[in-house]
C-alpha cells in the first residue's frame, strides 16, 4: 500500500491530537447547548443517565477498536461478536447457571471469536477488512442456529445493577467505563505491548524487522477487542434483558465512525481512546438529543456521517498544512 | 499473476459445478429449468453492483465503495418521486442514473481530490445516502410503479429473465472489453498495480479514480431501477447489506482488494455462486444461517487460497531452473 510513510511520528502528531480531543471536547459542549436549549428534558439528570447508560455498551467496544484502528487493522465483525456472546447468555441464563458463569461465557465467547479472527488474520495475508467481512457472516450464521429466529426476552435482572445501579450517586456503567478505558490507556501508552501496537500501526515491515512478534501483537488485540465485545454483550443484555434477532448490526460501523471522529488515521498508527470515547458520546447524544427535540430519529445517520464527513475534510486539510 | 488470475477462473467454475451438484443432491427440484430462472433473477441487481466495486478496487489506492447499496436505495426512491409527481417514468430512470453519477461524484471528490481514505470516506457517504434516504420518506416505500414497466426484471424471454438478456450479460460484456482490450481499460490496471509506475507513466490515476467512482454510482443506480422495476416499488432500506454482499462477490471473483488484479468474468462467476448456492440451500430448505455461513467460509477460504498459490508460484519463480 505504501502508505506507512505519510503517518506522522507519533511524537509530531502529539499536539494535534490533543487539539482533536479539545475540539470534539468543544463540539459536543456546543451540541448539548444546543439540545439544552430546544429541550427541557435534556439536561435533566435522568435524561442524561439515559445517554450515558446507553453508550456504556458502545463506549467498551470503542476501546479495543481503538487499539486495532492504531494498529492499522479493522474488525467489522465485532457487531458479531457482540450477537453471538449476547445470544450464549441468555442461553446460559434460560439453562439457571450460576450469574458468575454467565458472565464468564460472555467473556470467554468474545475472546475466543476474536482469536479466531486475530489467528485467521495473523497466519494468512487476508487483509483484514476482508477476513472480518467474512466471520462477521460466519457469525451471524451462529447467532441463527443458536437462536433459532425467536427473540430472547424475559431474562432475569440479575446482571441489571451493572448498568442501572450506583456507587456513590454514580452510575456503575461509569465505573466500567473507566476501568476499561484505564486499562486500554495503561496497555497502549505505559507498556511494550502498546509500543509494539503503535510500531506495527506505523510500518509493519519496519516493527518486524526490530524484531517485535507481529503476528502475536495482532492476535492478542484481536482477541482483546473480541474480550470487549463479549463484556458489551454482558452490559447490553443486563440493559435490555433480551436479545434481538437484528442484534449488533449497527455496532461496528457506528464503532469505526466514533473512532474516527475521535481523531484516529484509518491507515494506522494515530488514535486516542479519549477521543474515541467523545466520539462515543458524541454519537450517542446526538441520537438522544434529535429524539428529544422533535425531529425523526431516521435523520441520525445523516447526521453522524456528516459530521464524519466534515471531520475527514478537516483532517486532511490540516495533514496538507502540516506537510 | 496472470496465471494465477487463469487458474481462478477454473477454480471458480469448478466451485459453480460444484455447487451445482450439491444442489441437486438437496433438493430434487433443483435440476428442473425453472430453477435457472429462479437463480437468475437475482443475478442481474447483485451482478451489477459487484462489478462496480470490481472496478473501484481494481483501480487501487486501495479502492472500496461501501455506499453501493445506499445509493440504490436513493436512486429508485428518487426515480420513484419523480415519477409520482409527474416526471414520465423513463426521463426519470435517466435521472436516477445522472443522480447516481451524481452520488458516486461525491465519493469520488472526497477520495480523489480530498484524499480521504475510501475506506473512511465511502462509510461516510454510506451513513449519509442511507440516512437520507430513510428521513426523506419517514420510512415507508413509494409504490405505484405501472406494470408495464414490470417487464423489465419479471418478463422472460426463452426462459430466461429480461434484464439479465437487457442489462446484465451486455455490461458484463461491455466492461470485459473496456478492462482487457482498450487503453484506459489497462490504465487501470496499471493503476491498481503499482501507482506511483503509473503517474510517471503518464497516467492520470486520480482522474481515472475519480472516474470510476462515478461510474460505480451510476451503475448502482442501474441497479436501482432493476429492483423498482421488479417489486414495482422504492424501499427506502432496498439496498441495505449489499454493500458488503458486493463486496464479497468482487473478492470470491478474484479481485484483490488492494487493486491491480481481476476480472468481471471472475465477478459473474462469483455472483452466480452465491445466487446458486442461496437458492439451492432455499430449495432444500435449509436455514438462511448456513447461507450466511457457507459465503462467510468462501469468501476468507478463497483468499487464503489464492495467497496459498501465488507463495507456490513466488518459490517456483525464485528457484534456478
Amino acid at each position: 500500500m505504501g502508505s506507512a510513510a505519510t503517518n506522522a511520528s507519533p511524537t509530531a502528531s502529539r499536539p494535534y491530537r490533543i487539539g482533536r480531543e479539545m475540539l470534539l471536547f468543544g463540539a459536543l459542549l456546543l451540541l448539548v447547548g444546543f439540545f439544552s436549549i430546544y429541550s427541557d428534558a435534556f439536561l435533566s439528570q435522568r435524561n442524561l443517565t439515559t445517554v450515558l447508560r446507553n453508550s456504556v455498551d458502545l463506549g467498551v467496544i470503542c476501546a479495543g477498536m481503538t487499539i486495532i484502528i492504531i494498529m492499522g487493522g479493522i474488525d467489522v465483525s465485532v457487531g458479531g461478536i457482540v450477537a453471538v456472546s449476547a445470544v450464549l447468555i441468555g442461553r446460559a441464563f434460560q439453562l439457571d447457571l450460576p450469574v458468575i458463569w454467565v458472565v464468564l461465557i460472555g467473556l470467554a465467547s468474545g475472546a475466543l471469536l476474536g482469536l479466531i479472527n486475530g489467528l485467521i488474520i495473523a497466519r494468512s495475508r487476508v487483509p483484514p477488512i476482508v477476513a472480518t467481512l467474512g466471520t462477521m457472516y460466519i457469525f451471524i450464521a451462529v447467532l441463527f442456529l443458536v437462536i433459532g429466529g425467536v427473540w430472547i426476552s424475559g431474562l432475569p435482572g440479575t446482571l441489571s445493577f451493572l448498568v442501572l445501579g450506583s456507587i456513590a450517586g454514580f452510575p456503575v456503567g461509569l465505573f466500567v467505563i473507566a476501568g476499561v478505558y484505564l486499562a486500554c490507556w495503561l496497555l497502549l501508552r505505559r507498556t511494550p505491548w502498546g509500543q509494539h501496537v503503535v510500531a506495527i500501526g506505523c510500518d509493519e515491515v519496519a516493527a518486524r524487522l526490530v524484531g517485535i512478534r507481529v503476528d502475536r501483537t495482532k492476535v492478542q488485540a484481536y482477541a482483546l477487542l473480541g474480550l470487549l465485545g463479549g463484556l458489551a454483550a454482558v452490559l447490553y443484555v443486563a440493559r435490555l434483558r433480551n436479545v434481538e434477532v437484528n442484534i449488533g448490526t449497527n455496532i461496528a460501523l457506528e464503532a469505526v465512525a466514533a473512532v474516527i471522529l475521535g481523531g484516529a488515521n484509518i491507515r494506522g498508527g494515530v488514535g486516542s481512546l479519549l477521543g474515541s470515547l467523545l466520539g462515543v458520546l458524541f454519537i450517542k447524544v446526538t441520537q438522544n438529543g434529535l429524539v428529544l427535540i422533535g425531529i425523526s430519529s431516521l435523520w441520525e445517520p445523516v447526521v453522524i456521517g456528516g459530521l464524519l464527513i466534515g471531520v475527514l475534510i478537516l483532517d486532511t486539510i490540516e495533514t496538507r498544512r502540516t506537510g | 499473476m496472470r496465471d494465477l488470475l487463469s487458474q481462478r477462473m477454473f477454480f471458480l467454475f469448478g466451485l459453480l459445478v460444484a455447487v451445482g451438484i450439491l444442489g441437486a443432491f438437496l433438493s430434487p427440484h433443483f435440476l428442473k429449468a425453472s430453477t435457472a430462472a429462479y437463480v437468475l433473477q437475482y443475478v442481474p441487481v447483485l451482478g451489477v453492483l459487484g462489478m462496480a466495486q470490481t472496478l473501484v478496487m481494481l483501480s487501487g489506492g486501495p479502492g472500496i465503495d461501501l455506499s453501493v447499496g445506499a445509493t440504490l436505495s436513493l436512486v429508485s426512491l428518487a426515480v420513484a418521486g419523480l415519477y409520482g409527481i409527474g416526471v414520465p417514468l423513463l426521463a426519470a430512470c435517466l435521472i436516477g442514473l445522472l443522480v447516481g453519477g451524481l452520488l458516486g461524484a461525491a465519493n469520488g471528490f472526497l477520495v480523489c481530490v480530498l484524499k480521504v481514505p475510501s475506506l473512511m470516506a465511502t462509510l461516510a457517504t454510506m451513513f449519509v445516502f442511507s440516512g437520507l434516504a430513510l428521513a426523506l420518506t419517514g420510512g415507508s416505500p413509494i409504490g405505484g410503479i405501472p406494470d408495464w414497466f414490470g417487464v423489465l426484471s419479471q418478463g422472460r424471454f426463452l426462459g430466461i429473465p429480461i434484464h439479465m438478456w437487457t442489462i446484465f450479460v451486455p455490461l458484463a460484456v461491455v466492461l470485459h472489453i473496456f478492462l482487457t482490450q482498450t487503453r484506459p481499460g489497462s490504465h487501470i490496471h496499471a493503476s491498481g498495480n503499482d501507482e506511483r509506475a503509473a503517474f510517471l507513466s503518464g497516467v492520470k490515476v486520480w482522474r481515472l479514480r475519480f472516474g470510476l467512482y462515478c461510474l460505480s454510482g451510476v451503475l448502482a443506480g442501474l441497479a436501482a431501477i432493476m429492483t423498482l422495476s421488479w417489486f414495482q416499488a422504492a424501499r427506502p432500506d432496498a439496498g441495505k447489506g449489499m454493500e458488503l454482499l458486493s463486496v464479497t462477490i468482487a473478492v470470491l471473483g478474484g479481485t484483490h482488494i488492494f487493486g491491480g488484479t481481476g476480472k468481471i468474468l471472475g465477478t459473474v462467476l462469483a455472483v452466480l455462486i452465491v445466487t446458486t448456492l442461496q437458492a439451492a440451500l432455499q430449495l432444500a430448505n435449509i436455514s438462511q444461517a448456513w447461507q450466511l455461513a457457507a459465503i462467510g467460509v468462501l469468501l476468507i477460504g478463497s483468499v487464503m487460497a489464492d495467497d496459498a498459490v501465488a507463495a507456490r508460484l513466488r518459490t517456483r519463480v525464485r528457484r534456478p531452473a
